[in-house]
């Protein structure tokens, strides 16, 4: 490869902001179209709203799309915050970017919460949030230099063209001496030609001495990303310490962060072992409660999925420290060295993977029906190393394998490959093409939602079975779990604000296995409860994953064993401790309410955020195939008779799936109501003025979307 | 004997997940254990026998993703 060639063509030096309780109170925005670099206060009444994060992403981002801006309209703003507790060093989860846009597969606001170093260097380097709008002409690389107090911004030529190779480069040549002062944000060509393009968030692996890659997937803000022409974000900063965030109560912090790691250290042995496996161990646990997606969500196990798990991967993941944040006791980010591909431009060179997650496992595996973990990994490293969501592409390959063996597409659509399930030599030639945005992968690359449009008007594939089949939402396509038997978790996906991603809400267990929310109103609660919750870590840039992953020893023995008490008490000290507000378990729900509620307004002003919008698929909901019904024939037939009262003597496999499916989708429907009332939003999913008076969002700007709506 | 979240336990014949967990209080959540290093999930524990000296973790509520 030729010398790399960074031009600078806009450079300014700025006073680098005291941090002071977690926040710069600051924000960076690069406009690409005039080259502009501009640095704004964030007044004190949006921090109290908005606290961070995601929350900074959106209203930044509310501010800088109209109602009819599309994805690739230059305003469409990639927002880029950690919140006010990210950049802790030692606090398990403590270091988390979340990222927005409006995206190309939903065109509404996407959110993702990724690891890697970046939003913390970016925080300390002065700024609380990045905003990036307009569109580069050529190919462009934004430099955020948090130790000479410089931005900068170059055309970019001769660089690489993936992820895996270019941020290596970039990170190695912004810092030579200590790499491990930069991190970086880059896309790559699967981004360019595909509408579910993920971002890499890099971190310097000291052990290992190589750079890392976390992934913000969901969305398509990477494609996002390589439409306005950046190659890469970059933020490079020096040490950091718990001192970092200039805490309010620096004791208070160091006591829990201490606490918390400490308990992570003891209790993960005993419990997932997620330092040694990762997310792996959820492989075989979802198979064998039939919670596992197996050929496009057809089914919930297989006796395959065994080679897939955690057992395979505890032996194939590289030993060494495997923290995404620094000092993450947790250490859950996993990879494996010297893998060795057998097709596309890396084949049989020695590369580096990060992952597989249960999601890639999942979804480019027993979706897919490819049981062979070899196979994962090299789908995980190419969907990588080109920018894609693996999550997407499993979810939309399962579905144009069942198109495929349903005779809805043909070899004479596919360019000739068989893409019956367990295609994996075909899987894997899709995403290479999806990486050119050549062949029958370009389509696949437009994801489910268009993907049925094409099939439909130009292969003439049946509308209402692909409707049922195809594993979206919103748009989005769905992450990986079954949800036939959890009402709870299809509200969970169906009325999660961007789409079916299960970071709102996962109830599956507390629904389907333990029962524990009988009644609509306990499902609501729960509907209410979780999103609120979770919402929190992302305005304020954590991990999720430390909260309920690993808990503690007398956990069992509290009221809510589901919400972990303990750690959400620790949580409300930790935002005490740095931002000197005084903090309890309840005002962290309101905090997160104002911006859930925001966002959901968000989606309506975009043209979405209603009722219709909170539908799913029936696959989610129940068996949509006579095949599928029959394989879990005891379970429906009870259903049908006990449950729901009907006499099934005469009925043919046919009426039963039928009848179930008119009983089924009628509880959806009553479940929407449900979360609804409990959430202060009318019966068409709008919050009330009540609602957003009571939670302090009655902005002029939201009331008028409200009144548009009808609602005033 | 049998070894349970750290603590003996007298080891009967034809012992299963299911039968162990019936003699212990406060299990309500777990719907999956380790049994010898292997996980074990609900849906099989009335199947899968304990063989004797056998050490077990009961693996608090499981959270997804
Ligand atoms: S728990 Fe895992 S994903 Fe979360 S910050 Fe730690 S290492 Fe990263």
């Amino acid at each position: 490869m030729s010398q790399i060639n960074l031009k600078e063509i806009k450079a300014i030096s700025y006073k680098k902001a005291t941090i002071k309780k977690g926040y710069t109170d600051q924000s960076l925005r690069v406009n690409l179209d005039a080259n502009n670099i501009i640095i704004n206060p964030i007044e004190e009444k949006i921090k109290n709203k908005f606290i961070g994060g995601k929350g900074y992403d959106l209203w930044l981002m509310w501010n800088a799309v109209k109602a009819s801006t599309k994805w690739n309209d230059p305003e469409n703003a990639i927002c880029i915050s950690s919140g006010p507790l990210g950049g802790t060093p030692g606090y398990p989860g403590g270091g988390k970017s979340i990222v927005t846009a409006i995206s190309p597969l939903t065109g509404a606001p996407i959110d993702s919460n990724v690891g890697g170093y970046f939003g913390p260097y970016k925080k300390f380097s002065g700024f609380d949030v990045i905003q990036v709008d307009g569109k580069a002409k050529e190919d462009t690389v934004i430099f955020i230099d948090g130790i000479e107090s410089k931005i900068k911004i170059f055309e970019a030529k001769n660089l690489p063209s993936d992820s895996y190779e270019l941020s290596d480069t970039l990170t190695r040549y912004f810092d030579e001496d200590k790499p491990v002062n930069v991190s970086v944000v880059t896309a790559g060509p699967g981004a360019e030609h595909t509408f579910f393009g993920c971002l890499n968030f890099s971190w310097w692996d000291a052990g290992r001495k190589r750079v890392r890659y976390k992934q913000a997937g969901r969305g398509g803000i990477g494609t996002v990303f390589a439409d306005k022409k950046i190659k890469a974000i970059v933020a490079r900063y020096g040490a950091i310490s718990m001192k970092s965030n200039n805490p309010a109560d620096f004791d208070g912090l160091k006591l829990v962060t201490k606490t918390h790691a400490k308990e992570i250290n003891e209790l993960d042995p005993k419990q997932n072992r997620m330092s040694l496996v990762g997310t792996t161990h959820l492989v075989p646990i979802m198979n064998d409660h039939d919670c596992l997606p197996v050929h496009n969500f057809k089914f919930g196990s297989h006796p395959e999925s065994r080679v897939i798990g955690e057992e395979v991967y505890e032996h194939i993941f590289d030993k060494g420290f495997d923290g995404c944040w620094k000092g993450c006791t947790v250490a859950c980010s996993h990879g494996v060295k010297d893998f060795s591909p057998f097709t596309g431009p890396y084949r049989g060179k020695k590369v580096f993977v990060d992952g597989p997650e249960y999601e890639t496992v999942a979804g480019c595996g027993s979706n897919l029906g490819i049981f062979d973990a070899q196979t994962i990994l090299e789908i995980n490293f190419y969907c990588d190393a080109y920018g894609l969501d693996t999550i997407s592409v499993g979810t939309s390959l399962g579905f144009v394998m069942e198109c495929f063996e349903n005779h809805l597409i043909t070899t004479d659509h596919t360019d000739g490959m068989d893409l019956s399930f367990g295609s994996r030599f075909n899987a894997l030639e899709i995403i290479h093409q999806m990486a050119r945005g050549e062949g029958f992968g370009a389509i696949v690359g437009k994801g489910i939602r268009q993907m049925k449009q094409i099939f439909a008007k130009d292969f003439g594939a049946d509308m209402a079975f692909m409707q049922d089949i195809g594993m979206e939402s919103k748009g989005l396509e769905f992450s990986e779990y079954i949800t036939k038997e959890s009402l709870a978790q299809q509200g969970g996906y169906g009325l999660a604000l961007k789409g079916p991603q299960h970071d709102e809400a996962w109830l599956i267990f507390l629904d389907m296995v333990h029962n524990f929310m009988p009644t609509f109103e306990d499902k609501a609660e729960a509907l209410h409860w979780f999103p609120m919750f979770r919402t929190w870590f992302g305005l304020c840039g954590l991990c999720k994953l430390p909260w309920n992953d690993i808990v503690p020893e007398d956990n069992k023995n509290t009221p809510e064993p589901a919400k972990v008490m303990k750690h959400i008490g620790w949580y409300a000290d930790f935002f005490s401790a740095v931002t000197g507000r005084k903090t309890g378990p309840d005002d962290i729900i309101t905090m997160s309410e104002a911006v859930y509620n925001f966002q959901r307004i968000f989606n309506l002003k975009m043209g979405f955020g209603t009722r219709e919008h909170d539908t799913v698929p029936y696959r989610a909901v129940g068996p949509v195939t006579v095949e599928e019904y029959e394989s879990r024939q005891k379970r429906y037939d009870e259903q049908l008779k006990e449950k729901y009262g009907l006499d099934i003597s005469t009925m043919t496999s046919k009426d039963k799936v039928a009848a179930l499916r008119q009983k089924r989708e009628e509880q959806y429907e009553l479940l929407k109501d449900a979360v609804y009332e409990r959430r202060g939003w009318n019966k068409n999913g709008i919050p009330t003025i009540a609602t957003v008076k009571r939670l302090g969002i009655d902005f002029p700007e939201v009331m008028e979307v409200l009144k548009k709506n009808g609602i005033e | 004997m049998i070894e349970v979240d750290g603590k003996q336990v007298p080891w009967s014949e034809n012992w299963t997940m299911a039968s162990l967990l019936e003699t212990l209080d406060n299990v309500e959540f777990c719907a999956v254990a380790r049994l010898n290093g292997r996980l074990v999930s609900s849906p099989k524990f009335a199947e899968t026998i304990i063989p004797d000296n056998s050490k077990i973790q009961l693996l608090p509520l499981v959270a997804g993703g």
